[in-house]
């Protein structure tokens, strides 16, 4: 069943919303023991909002009326501990919900729980977990990862029988990457079409809030729920949203879609290879004119880019989690310094506290002018070089990840460069505040692949529009 | 400093004693910098916070455009150049009162650059930036040194500030002052700062000629009075060392205004080191040529104009004019007062005998909040010669204990005048009767004697006489 059947089901009185989020949690439970989705489920608070829209109260008219999601721990949501997948915010309860959320909540959209992350978004496996966290599986192969950041997000998507959105959140591919190893729909929206308010910053000029489901139809839906302006979100646009659904069933014919030349050959797996083919093929079919192009700039200097702007900008996000307040803390004794130090020597994880001095680095004085404003100056080469190729072409389309779902014993043998390369051909369109969807484009070894299509910002339509023409 | 930059220093300034200032004002917006948060209301710690100024994760920051505004007109009435886009930058460094572990605060371009203020004697103070940047918390010491704990207050974080940061044009502590106020005076004028309520704060650089000009930065000088004896405690303490032929070095001291003395600061290598970078979570203001117009145009007559305007059409000497304009509102009633009567009359009741009673009271025009038509009306008293001046300066004490009626007061309390020349005349009579031995010394041309006098016939009429006729008339009597 589709959201948008279930939400009409809801609607018209025929799904008892009450019944139906009982049901959903059992089977959240279940999934959870077996794949490890979610770091909370929010049983209590699911109850008690399906009861207010099965009592025709706040949403049981929404445009998600009744409909179960979940919500990457990165993003607040009012009353549940929300931790980013840290054990720094260990305990950390928001007193409000975030932009997307309190969104949802007006639709009527049930949260189920707070899916399963690598910590603060640091990673592309999920294994990057905080302390006392573990790593979700891929649905496919418990022995394998569900990619990441956002992997308890795409998991469920995928495992979940029951009609249901996930909300992700992208810095550098965090959307897509898990959305393609466990083979669902992830759309990253353009930078600034879904607020921020609420959501525990990584990067604060690149964090993304977005959707993954099971169809395009779905997600559709769910971005036209949490787009829009927000007068707490400085960096939110005002540029109007679009009717994102109304455009799964237009004609793709007459688009011009741009085969990414450097996505293929070597480094990428020839299977991953065979089925982006073959998407491209489906969509010649359609009457996509599909050619090749370049993106010099952005797959060459993408990586080193992103990995000074976003550590740069996380090290100061991070700072602020120094024991005080709320989160993680310690017995006080000595100075700030000590105390400070102490906690977060305890409560960060191995990938935070890399990425902490890596943009402490890139930051610092004498390296600042080398590393980290290089490196936005690059970044707008990058914007612009995308925005060249958006003048001939409707998208892009390339592979979303150039391998197969890794085994968890082949990521612990990564160095932190090689982990760092499988975002090769995420990071960019993340660097330019692009949107991109990945699509599951097919199946090799039973372990699904993923193609990432990019459009010029703004043009959620045109994602959704193409994407549907793979389903 | 190594003696080459010694000796090019000691080329470059021909003072003595060197000091530059950065300036912290706290602008009167209603709500923070980035938040919807009061800034004035209840003193109960931590009452006026929210998620954004007590920096919870997931918060965002959202510019107070009125806060824009104040820096605007405070950067266009000290001369500056205006950027043309307003952009914060995240000065990171961890510190307890910082919410965030990095402050919003501006780097790259600053809102204002380039501007001047002049001092009294033409002296030129060059403003090499003005800033906007949002305040940190307040830290409460408990317990005693070492042993004890402090706490947090939060209300206080994420005021907004203007940071005008001076080059070090300025050659003593008492030009730091003059410098200080003239720019409160420019701040009072543009009414974006609350004199009562809103702190100054400063850093002071220092140095001298005979060290070869190693500057001492001084810290956090809280209020207008403690940066004048933190300065001359500094200047001070830098030339007896130099005297007793110790070394200085470029330090950073930290002003005890209890001990009255500045002491070295232990600080870090590190925390000069602030990791500047853009804050991502706010966006780039466009600062329009428009924009700049409007506030330009909108700016009200400055003090310095305003001195030279006094000085021309109402011909006060110089340093009245600018005591008269160095607040608005002492400006606007000297005016006032100066168009109803005339402006030798305003100079002489406002500039001497009603500055007189604000000082003794420590307060000012606009502080005192008396009613302007009660002082109109003891005017209107003084000029018509209903009360004598004695009387009027009596009175205009009174009124700023508990404000009255002047005219109801006199008629009350039978202050007025003696107008009746005869029966001053019986008093007069009655005084050089009471005492021959003065009266002989008047005669014998001692001034004193005649002083003596009046003062016992002043007292007689509780003043209620004219010093003048009373004069006229002891010497009529003493001459029959």
């Amino acid at each position: 069943m589709s959201v948008a059947e279930f939400v009409k089901g809801v609607h018209d009185g025929q799904i008892d919303v009450v019944e139906h989020i009982h049901r959903t949690l059992e089977e959240c439970k279940i999934i959870n023991k077996e794949y490890g989705y979610l770091n909370l489920i929010s049983e209590e608070s699911a109850i008690a909002q399906a009861k207010l829209v099965s009592k025709k109260r706040k949403g049981a008219k929404g445009a998600l009326a009744g409909l179960p999601v979940s919500i990457k721990d990165s993003i607040c949501v009012k009353g549940v501990e929300s931790t980013a997948g840290s054990a720094m915010l260990k305990g950390y309860i928001p007193p409000f919900d975030a932009g997307c959320v309190s969104r949802l909540r007006q639709a009527g959209a049930i949260i189920v729980g707070k899916t399963a992350q690598d910590e603060f978004g640091f990673g592309s496996f999920s294994t990057n977990t905080g302390i006392g966290f573990t790593a979700p599986k891929n649905p496919f192969d418990r022995l394998r990862s569900c990619g990441g950041s956002s992997g308890g997000a795409a998991g469920l998507a995928q495992k979940l029988s029951v009609p249901h959105v996930a909300l992700g959140e992208s810095t550098g591919g965090s959307i897509v990457n898990p959305a393609s190893f466990c083979g669902v729909v992830g759309l990253c929206p353009t930078y600034g079409r879904v607020s921020r308010y609420g959501l525990i910053d990584y990067g604060s000029s690149l964090d993304k809030v977005g959707p993954i489901g099971k169809t395009v139809a779905d997600v559709a839906l769910a971005l036209k729920v949490i787009a829009g302006f927000d007068e707490k979100e400085s960096t939110t646009a005002t540029v109007p949203v679009e009717d994102y659904p109304s455009f799964v069933k237009k004609d793709v014919a007459g688009l011009r879609v741009g085969i990414l030349k450097e996505s293929f050959g070597e480094g990428t797996d020839s299977a991953v290879e065979k089925s982006v083919w073959g998407a491209i093929k489906q969509l010649e079919s359609a009457g996509v004119d599909c050619r090749e192009i370049s993106l010099k700039i952005p797959i060459e200097y993408g990586i080193p880019t992103y990995y000074i702007i976003a550590p740069s900008e996380a090290s100061t996000n991070l700072a602020k989690l120094c024991g005080l307040r709320y989160g993680a803390e310690e017995k006080i004794e000595g100075d700030f310094n000590t105390y400070f130090s102490e906690v977060r020597s305890r409560a960060f994880g191995k990938e935070a506290k890399r990425r902490i001095m890596l943009g402490t680095f890139t930051r610092m004085a004498g390296y600042r002018d080398a590393y980290y404003v290089k490196a936005t100056k690059v970044r707008r080469l990058i914007i612009d070089e995308y925005k060249n190729v958006f003048k001939k072409c409707d998208a892009v389309i390339s592979p979303t990840v150039s391998i197969l779902p890794p085994r968890f014993d082949e990521i612990k043998n990564l160095t932190p460069a090689q982990n760092y390369l499988i975002d090769a051909l995420t990071v960019s369109p993340n660097l330019a505040g692009l949107p991109h969807l990945n699509m599951p484009v097919g199946k090799h070894n039973g372990l699904p692949i993923g193609a990432m299509l990019t459009t010029d910002h703004f043009k959620e339509g045109v994602l959704v529009q193409l994407g549907a023409a793979l389903e | 400093m190594n003696t080459e930059n010694a000796m090019t220093n000691a080329k470059q300034f021909a003072s003595d004693v060197i000091i530059g200032l950065e300036i912290h004002v706290q602008l009167n917006t209603k709500t923070k910098l980035f938040c919807g948060c009061s800034t004035q209301g209840s003193e109960e710690p931590n009452t006026r916070t929210c998620d954004v100024c007590l920096g919870f994760p997931g918060s965002k920051p959202v510019l107070n455009k009125a806060a824009l505004d104040a820096g605007l007109r405070l950067a266009l009435a000290l001369g500056c150049t205006i950027s043309p886009k307003l952009i914060f930058s995240r000065k990171s460094y961890f510190y307890p009162d910082l919410a965030k572990n990095y402050q919003i605060s501006q780097h790259e371009l600053p809102l204002g650059a380039g501007g001047k203020l002049a001092l009294n004697d033409g002296t030129l103070v060059h403003i090499t930036r003005a800033h906007l940047e949002e305040d940190p918390a307040s830290l409460i010491h408990q317990g005693s040194a070492g042993q004890g704990y402090v706490l947090i207050d939060y209300n206080r974080s994420g005021n907004p500030l203007c940071e005008i940061v001076t080059a070090p044009d300025m050659r003593g502590a008492e030009q730091a002052r003059e410098f200080l106020n003239r720019l409160v005076s420019v701040l009072e004028y543009l009414e974006i700062f609350d004199l009562g309520s809103c702190i100054i704060k400063a850093d002071a650089n220092v140095s001298i000629a005979e060290s070869g000009y190693i500057r001492a930065e001084i810290k956090n000088i809280t209020g207008f009075k403690e940066i004048e004896r933190a300065l001359t405690f500094e200047v001070e303490r830098q030339k007896l060392a130099v005297q007793r032929g110790e070394r200085l070095v470029q330090e950073t001291r930290g002003w005890d205004p209890a001990a009255g003395v500045t002491s070295a600061l232990r600080l870090k290598e590190t925390e000069a080191d602030y990791g500047y970078i853009l804050d991502p979570d706010l966006v780039s203001v466009d600062i329009t040529n428009n924009m700049v117009k409007d506030a330009q145009a909108n700016l009200p007559e400055l003090p310095a104009a305003k001195t030279k305007r006094f000085v021309e059409q109402y011909q006060v000497k110089f340093e009245d004019a600018m005591i008269l304009a160095a607040e608005r509102s002492l400006a606007h009633l000297f005016e006032t007062v100066a168009k109803k009567f005339d402006s030798s009359f305003a100079v002489r009741w406002l500039r001497h005998e009603l500055s007189a009673v604000l000082n003794a009271k420590q307060t000012t025009w606009s502080a005192a909040g008396l009613d302007e038509r009660l002082l109109l009306e003891l005017f209107e008293l003084v000029q018509s010669r209903t009360v004598t001046d004695l009387t009027a300066r009596d009175l205009l004490q009174k009124l700023f204990e508990r404000p009255f009626s002047p005219k109801e007061y006199v008629a009350k309390h039978k202050l007025a005048s003696i107008s009746d020349r005869g029966e001053l005349e019986k008093i007069a009579k009655k005084i050089v009767d009471e005492n021959p031995q003065a009266a002989e010394d008047v005669k014998s041309g001692e001034s004193k004697a005649l002083n003596f006098l009046i003062g016992k016939v002043m007292h007689q009429t509780k003043g209620k006489a004219d010093a003048g006729v009373a004069r006229q008339l002891i010497m009529k009597i003493l001459e029959r």
